[in-house]
């Protein structure tokens, strides 16, 4: 269990970076510190392994203050993972992964076995993987060996700083399942930093969405915060994605104005989504997007004939919404 | 040259450690180096054989004080180069100062290391051929007497053995950097 109390961090006389945090994430839960730029998210992930120091209030693990233990051996037991992923360069696969349990001196046996059984854990067939130096290996396979090299000894707690944002949004969906998976059986306690609401819905047991200025705007479970936005700034970040997500749904069928087009410019498929047809409206130069199916013209998407779609649409997803509340 | 480079490389390489995250410790310690450096050997020689005399102690002296400078320089920028992320996860996993110098750090800025040894190695040939003046023997000895007796083929055939010598000092430690980049 992680606990913020009352935690301050001020860098010079400007406004705090974090003001006044207090929540507390019980063991085996995701808590994802999510908001703008300015939030104060890595200044309060990197307080719990004191790469930053409060300024005041005080975080504790398990019930002990973070300060009273030395922060070498604090880390240790902390796996940390970073948007960068940080492998380090000069050393192999199963050598990065064995960065922390060397620093414990297990003994070689040991540390073999466990390599191994993070690689199939974070889904890299040993065999293949193990000696492959980091620029062999694409993004996201990557950001996997980071995540085996957090958890190599075992940590009881994750830091996870925007882990999967250097990475395409195929690949990121694909290893924010795998976290889900992992997450799963092993019930660590994680605190995930990220600025898109979209993961911190996905991936989080609870939300604490953070203002600039390192307010917490409202902690509560991602169906709450999507029910009953506590604050009109919370309503407001996550409003903005909802009606993005909502695009994602809906497809092209949905808001086609059947007939001839005068548009002109990229063309999209019935069953494209509406996301898709945003875009092209967006790149396109006229007013108006042609809806081609197999060579013939169906219609056209507009922005007005989008907005009607989402209208129409508004009633099931305020259900939905509720289903999951 | 081996024996002048064996002395300074291993302090110029502390200095460059020191200095890699004391930026005014680096503007002076560069500094210095650099207004060693652009001595002129043929001065340098004169100013080193006033303390030490004639012989081989001041051409190592020289060559030492030549090497400093390409070898502070690059363990600096070497040091500077090594990727941020790299050395925060090394933090971020409990590795003390210390391990993530000699385990990260250090490892990730050899090869810009030893390009610095390799223009000190390169400059120290040259160097080196000079030292004849101050009695220090050496393929210069036989530069200089060629010059003196008029005899242009030992001439030429002593500065081929030198550039020859120069290149494969060049090449061998061109070699060792590639293969400390290897996979980066």
């Amino acid at each position: 269990m992680i606990r913020y109390e009352a935690v301050t961090k001020r860098y010079g006389d400007g406004p705090p970076a974090l003001d006044g945090l207090t929540l507390e994430v019980p063991a085996g839960e995701t808590c994802v510190l999510v908001g703008p730029s300015g939030g104060g998210k890595t200044t309060a992930l990197k307080m719990v392994n004191r790469l930053v120091e409060p300024t005041s209030g005080r975080v504790l693990i398990d019930g002990r203050d973070v300060a009273s233990t030395d922060p070498v051996i604090l880390r240790r037991g902390i796996g940390y993972v970073i948007q960068q992923v940080g492998l380090f360069p000069h050393l192999d696969v199963a050598a990065n992964v064995a960065t922390v349990p060397k620093l414990l001196g297990w003994d070689r046996d040991r540390i073999e076995a466990r390599v191994d059984e993070l690689l199939d854990l974070v889904g890299l067939e040993p065999g293949t993987y193990r000696h492959r130096r980091p620029e062999e290996l694409s993004g996201g396979q990557r950001q996997r060996v980071g995540v085996a090299r957090a958890l190599a000894a075992d940590p009881p707690i994750l830091l996870m700083d925007e882990p999967f944002g250097a990475v395409d949004p195929v690949t990121r969906a694909r290893l924010q399942d795998e976290f889900l998976r992992v997450q799963r059986t092993l019930r660590r306690t994680v605190v995930l930093v990220t600025h898109d609401i979209d993961e911190a819905l996905r991936l989080g047991d609870r939300l604490a969405v953070l203002a600039t200025g390192g307010r917490l705007e409202q902690y509560a479970t991602p169906a709450e915060v999507l029910a009953r936005p506590a604050t009109a700034f919370v309503a407001d970040f996550v409003g903005a994605g909802r009606t993005l997500r909502r695009l994602d749904l809906l497809t092209v069928a949905d808001a086609l104005v059947p007939g001839r087009t005068t548009g002109g410019g990229p063309s999209v498929a019935p069953a494209a989504t509406l996301a898709d047809a945003m875009a092209a409206l967006l790149t396109s130069d006229g007013p108006s997007v042609p809806v081609v199916d197999g060579g013939s013209v169906l219609g056209e998407v507009t922005l007005d004939s989008i907005r009607a779609a989402l209208r129409e649409s508004q009633v099931d997803v305020e259900v939905d919404v509720e289903v999951d509340t | 040259m081996v024996l002048a480079l064996l002395i300074a490389v291993p302090p110029a390489v502390a200095l460059g450690v020191a200095a890699a995250r004391r930026p005014r410790l680096a503007a002076v310690a560069v500094g210095t180096a650099g207004v060693i450096f652009t001595i002129p050997s043929l001065a340098l020689f004169a100013l080193l054989v006033g303390p030490l005399g004639l012989g081989t102690a001041p051409a190592v002296a020289a060559l030492a004080l030549y090497s400093v400078l390409p070898v502070l320089r690059n363990t600096v920028v070497g040091l500077h180069e090594v990727p941020p992320d790299a050395v925060e996860a090394a933090r971020g996993m409990g590795m003390t100062e210390a391990q993530s110098l000699w385990r990260v750090r250090l490892p990730l800025a050899l090869p810009v290391v030893v390009g610095g040894v390799r223009v000190a190695a390169v400059t120290a040939v040259g160097v080196a051929t000079v030292a004849a003046l101050v009695a220090a023997g050496g393929l210069g000895d036989s530069v200089f007497a060629g010059l003196r007796a008029g005899d242009s083929t030992e001439v030429l055939a002593a500065t081929a053995v030198i550039a020859a010598l120069a290149l494969t000092v060049d090449g061998t430690l061109a070699l060792v950097e590639r293969w400390l980049r290897r996979g980066r």
